[in-house]
């Protein structure tokens, strides 16, 4: 024990702390605070406005905070010695001039970062965009564009990964790509943070969220936590022409039954079969037993609801 | 060194430079042609009755110092031009296609950056400054004895002039590195550094004309102060009587640059990108 009193290490962690950002009549960020794990995904989620980028923005010193500290490995961005060989990020789909080639944009920045320029056609590689490496930027696809961004990202090996809607103008064999990349990039111990509005996708991608919503954080944890936290577990879709009588036998086993407008019943605190049980003990019959588990998507409407829209 | 390495290849990389390079080539000739046409018509001598102050002028634009130092500055004016809106394409290209992000995340030092691109619109500047001069020492030559004058190769207040324009073509070229900084959008910047710098001049001749009629001749001194002006003194190979000296106009230009590339770099360092 003697020797293992090292400090935790911060390495790739990304820490912000009372990150606040008031433009001219709107606080875009209100004090928010949460922290990225390294060797994991985390999903950055929040409605449209909620201010994930300028989040992101100020994270990599793009946009300068009214209050707050945003750090990386426990460096602010600007700070960091190497940046580009500790952070990869993806901020917009179309950043690089449409009259330069695919391998030319990286050249350029491996030119300003020092790195040799061979990592330009080995991150071309990695991409899978070598066909196209001396085409103009103006004539690739949307998909492509978004290749060629994570390229850049990773000209420089970076532990760090910051990625702002990746997913957007991607097809769905696309999706799935960047699902498996991003995946394996977190299983190699490298952090990666992707903002999202696509919550499906984030839910198979996820290990870890952070919601926001109005500039200000609403919850943060693993995925099964954040969804566990908030339904009382599963839910029972019920589909029967003998509502009532199914009703008086479950209120019985003391669970909670409502009905929605199409006169389907949605039971809690029972599983499925039990409700099975209780319908064919009381010779109830019976059009649909589903059982509902709680996505993202309803947790995520829940937690946001009435701080979404414009403000 | 990176850093200005990233920016030149950059350029390089795009075709902006080759197209700027052939739209300078047919202006340089037309002003040879001016330049030619006017050397023969001050070397003709019939130039009918004038003051003495007009011949005193004549004699000093006649002069070979002056003669020489024009030809080897052919294309200055348009030069210039040119060199203003790479500087400003420099700057604002970065905004056009939103390559800002990927610049300052490679380096967020913004002012290296700013430093870098003011270097590599001074090296573009310095190139087109080396061919249009090796042109001119042909072409001017050519044109000396034509109209009777030596080549005038050994003179140095033509080498003077030579070597002044060099600091005209540097000095533009942070000049439009400042005015995109200041003005973002792509068009916006080139229309404005156009106007400034062709409206500005022909505009400012008229103002300063009609006021030094007015409030008498000290006003001619103001026109220092018209960068595109002050540059054209800056180069004339011998003081023209009734004219400010040279050496002021080298200072108004170098006051210009130093102004646009501070408040654009610390401008630059300030604001939020997104």
């Amino acid at each position: 024990m003697t020797d293992g009193q090292r400090s935790p290490t911060s390495d790739g962690q990304i820490v912000v702390s009372g990150l606040t950002k008031q433009y001219k009549n709107v606080r875009a960020v209100n004090d928010l605070s949460f922290t990225v794990e390294p060797g994991r995904v985390t999903g950055f989620l929040g409605p449209n406005g909620a201010g994930k980028t300028t989040t992101l923005r100020m994270l990599l010193n793009l946009v300068t905070p009214t209050a707050g500290t945003a750090t990386i490995s426990g460096h602010r961005y600007a700070d960091l010695a190497d940046p580009l060989r500790h952070v990869g990020a993806i901020l917009e789909a179309s950043s690089a001039h449409k009259g330069r080639t695919g391998i030319n944009h990286l050249r350029v920045i491996c030119a300003a970062a020092g790195l040799p320029r061979e990592r330009a056609d080995a991150a071309l590689e990695l991409v899978g965009l070598t066909p196209a490496a001396k085409r103009k930027f103006k004539g690739y696809s949307l998909g492509m564009k978004q290749r060629l961004g994570i390229a850049a990202a990773m000209l420089g090996d970076p532990r760090v990964l910051i990625l702002d809607e990746p997913a957007n103008g991607l097809d769905p064999e696309g999706i799935r790509w960047m699902r498996g990349f991003l995946k394996n990039l977190a299983h190699e111990g490298r952090t990666v943070l992707v903002s999202s509005h696509l919550l499906s996708e984030m839910q198979l991608l996820a290990d870890d969220v952070v919601i926001i919503a109005a500039g200000q954080l609403v919850r943060q944890g693993p995925v099964e936590q954040v969804l566990g936290s908030m339904a009382q577990g599963a839910r029972v879709r019920v589909r029967t022409p003998q509502a009532e009588a199914l009703t008086t036998a479950l209120k019985a086993q003391s669970a909670t039954v409502d009905t929605d407008e199409h006169g389907v019943l949605l039971v809690s605190g029972v599983d499925a079969p039990a409700i099975g049980r209780a319908a064919l003990a009381a010779g109830v019959e019976l059009h649909e037993l589903t059982t509902e588990r709680p996505d993202l998507e309803r947790v995520f409407l829940e937690l946001t609801a009435g701080k979404a829209g414009i403000r | 060194m990176n850093l200005v390495r990233s920016e030149l290849l950059k350029i390089r990389t795009t075709n902006t430079w080759w197209i700027f390079a052939l739209i300078t080539l047919p202006l340089w000739a037309l002003t040879l042609l001016i330049n030619w046409l006017q050397a023969d018509a001050l070397t003709s001598n019939n130039m009918g009755e004038l003051s003495a102050e007009q011949a005193a002028q004549f004699e000093a634009a006649a002069s070979p110092d002056a003669l020489s130092s024009n030809l080897f500055t052919t294309g200055q004016f348009f030069g210039l031009l040119i060199v203003m809106l790479l500087g400003i394409i420099v700057v604002t290209s970065e905004f056009f296609h939103q390559t800002v992000t990927t610049t300052f995340l490679t380096s967020p030092h913004r002012t290296a950056v700013m430093v870098a691109k003011l270097v590599a619109a001074g090296v573009l500047a310095l190139l087109f400054w080396l061919v249009t001069t090796a042109l001119n020492l042909v072409a001017g030559s050519a044109v000396l004895n034509a109209v009777g004058v030596d080549s005038q190769l050994g003179n140095d207040a033509a080498w003077r002039a030579i070597g002044l324009n060099l600091l005209a073509y540097l000095l533009w070229a942070v000049f439009g590195v400042g005015i995109g900084v200041l003005i973002r959008s792509q068009i916006g910047a080139t229309v404005t550094g156009i106007l400034l710098y062709l409206g500005g001049s022909i505009g400012a001749i008229f103002v300063i004309a009609i006021l030094a009629d007015r409030w008498g001749d000290w006003i001619n001194n103001l026109q220092l102060l018209v960068p595109s002006l002050a540059s054209s003194l800056m180069v004339t190979g011998a003081d023209i009587p009734g004219n400010p000296p040279r050496w002021a106009g080298a200072a108004v230009l170098i006051g210009y640059a130093v102004v646009t590339g501070v408040v654009g770099t610390l401008l630059m360092r300030r604001r939020d990108i997104s």
